[in-house]
């Protein structure tokens, strides 16, 4: 059981990586927290089905269309919102306010033109059957929402180490200031940086009926909760701790989840709490902001 | 204006509120639209205390609340007492949840505000698992029928939010609370100024969880039915937020006028469906963030005219 | 054997993770005496003011004040036994008035009560913008509202750090008039500067730091023909 509840455990870390990558792309390059992060997720999720439904479209084709939509539509949500935020005072603060409004009006529009109900996709889309991994039957979904995960993260990973675009990415996650006086078109590499945050809610979105099981208007906040929980574990600002946060949250996950199911809601809220009391600076990071 | 022309004209604000609200119960016939109306007064003044004149914003404010309700939900249901015997109880609630939270003081800006929310979540957690449904009736809710007495608990509400606004006005006009807002301005300027940052901090973030403890109290008082999820809504963090923002903080009528628009708004508009409401609020945050991020008042401040 | 004095700085040490920021630097100041701190980037000038005022705990060595050690007391609680500090770059309070800055410090700082806040806006020329919003000044007058939030808590002890940076020649005379009004009224001064002018008209000694301790005690004049010291500030890179 304890095999089982930890290799299901690194599967839907795969997965809540991606949730969490995201938003760490945009705290590590504009400071700012995305709180309709969860939001883009769910529209994400909305535009798998609806492509389902309305066109039969299998969520690994969808995706694809996912991605470039969504990447194409944080660019100018980027260029309306956040360079003003950025010249505020308190733009850390602020940009959770005004993102929290972003939020808000996802959330209501979803619920006006959709229904308030719970929406799923067949499994079976993803494959039928369980597969064994370590002796343990994982449903073929889950893998496969891993196995994209996995891609999406390490296309990310190719992204920064291995582009020019990258390269200036991590410069400007290093010093904004020092990054626009080199010359270097922050808004522009911040901009791209926030269309492929989007982008990537949008993918975790897409399968998340799979892991998650339905899909519904109001279901931001608590994913909000979540993919902090997930980057604060992992270190806030670094995008490759991600990756391991997820998996300590996934494991964490299964293992209440296995011996302590009905008080498993509880565990994002406590390890968030728990984390930013006792290491604020993440486990993979040195001290450098004063708690 | 001269200091004491201040007070008089805060104090008087203060009163005419309530006086305003005590009437309109004689006037109005729907008692719980009024007795809401309380309540955000109540709530975003609250949370004036503690995101006004500290810089502090918890977006897990419900948390306090919740923890009244309960508190005083609890020892109601468990150990038949009189309700003003369940309104300590829910200020005591609030209380204990705020001295178990007052490590999160620690953390700033954001970090505060996600992991007061996360705090929240994690009673409501609690409260609502059906593990503990002998206690707290889990998910299912609570039914307080015995000490149902909408008048009297509409006029402790009253008195609440009296307390509330007499203590605000005080933090405007004493230097406890000109100190607070020199810790907000910067914490190591304020203790190179003398004041003890932690102890004005936590004096603030207390007071701000016993009023909430006090509304979520009156509120399982009047309404007598309702459910965890009602107790522990976070629409009842972001409106009282909204009403704060969109006044503006630190002021005695920001908040005021925030609760008296919207709140007016969502009543005519919003009942009916609200997600078109959720959806104004929504782009009125995001417009007062980027154009106006100080409020209202700000709209006067900004000319250097004192508001008060 | 003379007094105590004021200040006792003994071997202090402060690290920061594995870094030394103070590697027992010692020295001592007395009342009425303006002492120089001085000593390239990074030397620990400012980590020395933060421990004296209670904003870091030593870890290491001694920090006596009146014949007290202090090494750890928490800064509000400092200020008010009569040791305050200014900020290379001062923080005023942005939503409070000019007045109500000084006043937050005279009321909680100052445990004489009565202390004539409007005199002291007078004697440092910002009377005229003392109920303007602190945000609305430039930074030579926060430099001077940051001195005003120190002074009106009348300290015994004032710790200055980089006052001159940033301020025009006239200023900088100006500031340079009043840190020496200040000592010959008895306060004691602790000035860490890079400006060699400005230190020059204001201390009657210098300390020089390199590296988290002091290796040279005595006058300016001194200390800049002092082999060891030019070898020291032309090494470490310093530009001041």
């Amino acid at each position: 059981m304890l095999t089982g509840a930890i290799v299901a455990g690194v599967v839907f870390g795969l997965y809540y990586t991606l949730v969490g990558l995201g938003l760490n792309l945009v705290f590590g390059v504009m400071r700012i927290v995305n709180l309709a992060h969860g939001d883009f997720l769910m529209l994400g999720g909305i535009s798998a089905w609806f492509l389902f439904t309305s066109f039969g479209l299998n969520p690994f084709v969808s995706v694809g269309l996912v991605v470039v939509v969504f990447l194409l539509v944080g660019l100018p949500i980027y260029y309306l919102v956040v360079p003003r935020l950025l010249r505020s005072r308190d733009s850390e603060m602020l940009s959770l306010i005004l993102f929290f409004g972003i939020s808000q009006m996802i959330e209501a529009v979803t619920t006006i033109g959709l229904g308030a109900t719970e929406r799923s996709l067949p499994p079976r889309l993803l494959g039928v059957g369980p597969m064994v991994i370590l002796g343990t039957r994982l449903p073929k979904a889950w893998i496969f929402s891993a196995a994209a995960s996995a891609i999406a993260v390490l296309l990310v990973y190719l992204y920064l180490y291995r582009t020019r675009l990258g390269t200036l990415t991590r410069a400007v996650m290093v010093s904004r200031d020092e990054a626009l006086a080199t010359g270097i078109d922050v808004n522009f590499v911040s901009a791209v940086a926030f269309g492929i945050s989007l982008a990537l809610a949008g993918v975790a979105g897409v399968f998340a009926p799979f892991i998650l099981g339905s899909i519904t208007p109001n279901m931001g906040v608590a994913i909000n909760i979540t993919a902090f929980a997930v980057i604060v574990v992992g270190t806030l600002g670094n995008p490759l701790g991600t990756l391991l946060g997820g998996i300590i949250y996934g494991v964490s996950l299964m293992l209440m989840q296995t011996y302590l199911s009905s008080w498993a809601n509880l565990l994002p809220n406590l390890l968030l709490i728990a984390v930013l009391l006792i290491r604020p600076e993440g486990i993979l990071g040195r001290k450098t902001r004063r708690a | 204006m001269h200091k004491r022309n201040r007070i008089i004209l805060d104090a008087g604000i203060a009163t005419a509120v309530v006086a305003l609200m005590g009437i309109m119960r004689g006037v109005y016939s729907n008692e719980l639209m009024l007795f809401n109306f309380i309540m955000f007064l109540t709530l975003s003044q609250g949370l004036n205390i503690i995101y006004g004149f500290t810089g502090y914003l918890p977006f897990g404010y419900v948390g306090f609340y919740g923890a009244g309700a309960y508190g005083f939900s609890l020892v109601v249901m468990h150990l038949h007492v009189p309700a003003m015997v369940g309104m300590v109880a829910a200020g005591a609630a609030a209380l204990v949840l705020g001295v178990i939270l007052l490590p999160l003081l620690r953390l700033s800006g954001a970090y505060f505000a996600i992991a007061s929310m996360a705090a929240a979540q994690a009673v409501y957690e609690i409260v609502a698992n059906p593990d503990l449904e002998s206690i707290t009736k889990g998910p299912y809710g609570v039914s307080l029928s015995d000490v149902f007495a909408p008048a009297t608990s509409y006029y402790v509400a009253l008195a609440i939010l009296a307390g509330t606004l007499l203590l605000v006005v005080w933090l405007r006009n004493s230097r406890f609370g000109m100190s607070l807002q020199a810790i907000r301005d910067d914490s190591v300027s304020a203790a190179m100024a003398g004041v003890s940052v932690v102890r004005g901090r936590t004096i603030a973030w207390l007071l701000s969880a016993l009023i909430a403890g006090l509304v979520g109290g009156v509120f399982a008082w009047h309404i007598s039915v309702f459910y965890p999820d009602t107790a522990f809504d976070l629409s009842v963090s972001i409106f009282s937020t909204v009403f704060l923002l969109f006044g503006g903080a630190t002021t005695l009528s920001g908040p005021l006028l925030g609760v008296f628009i919207l709140y007016g708004i969502y009543n005519i508009i919003g009942i009916a469906v609200p997600q078109y409401f959720q959806f104004t609020y929504g782009a009125l945050i995001v417009l007062l963030v980027l154009f106006l991020p100080n409020g209202l008042v700000s709209l006067l401040t900004n000319r250097g005219i004192r508001v008060p | 054997m003379s007094p105590e004095p004021l200040l006792q700085v003994e071997g202090l040490v402060k690290r920061f993770g594995g870094f030394r920021a103070l590697d027992g630097v010692s020295f001592h100041l007395n009342p009425g005496e303006v002492l120089g701190l001085v000593g390239p980037n990074g030397s620990g000038k400012t980590t020395c003011i933060n421990v004296i005022c209670g904003l870091y705990a030593p870890d290491g060595g001694s920090v006596r004040y009146a014949g007290r050690s202090i090494g750890g007391q928490k800064s509000h609680h400092l200020v008010k036994t009569g040791i305050n500090r200014t900020f290379q770059s001062p923080k005023p309070f942005l939503s409070l008035t000019v007045r109500e800055n000084v006043e937050v410090a005279a009321h909680n700082g100052n445990p004489r009560p009565g202390f004539d806040v409007d005199a002291l806006l007078a004697l440092l020329e910002l009377d005229r913008y003392s109920g303007r919003p602190a945000a609305e000044l430039n930074s030579a007058q926060q430099k001077t509202l940051d001195l005003a939030r120190a002074m009106a808590t009348e300290p015994r002890l004032l710790l200055v750090d980089e006052l001159a940076a940033g301020l025009n020649p006239a200023e900088l005379s100006r500031m340079a008039d009043r840190l020496r009004a200040l000592a010959d009224g008895g306060m004691a001064l602790l000035i860490v500067e890079h400006l060699m002018g400005f230190i020059d008209k204001v201390t009657d000694r210098v300390v020089v730091m390199a590296a988290g301790k002091e290796f040279f005690g005595g006058t300016l004049a001194d200390a800049t023909r002092d082999p060891e010291v030019i070898r020291v500030f032309l090494g470490g890179g310093h530009h001041g």
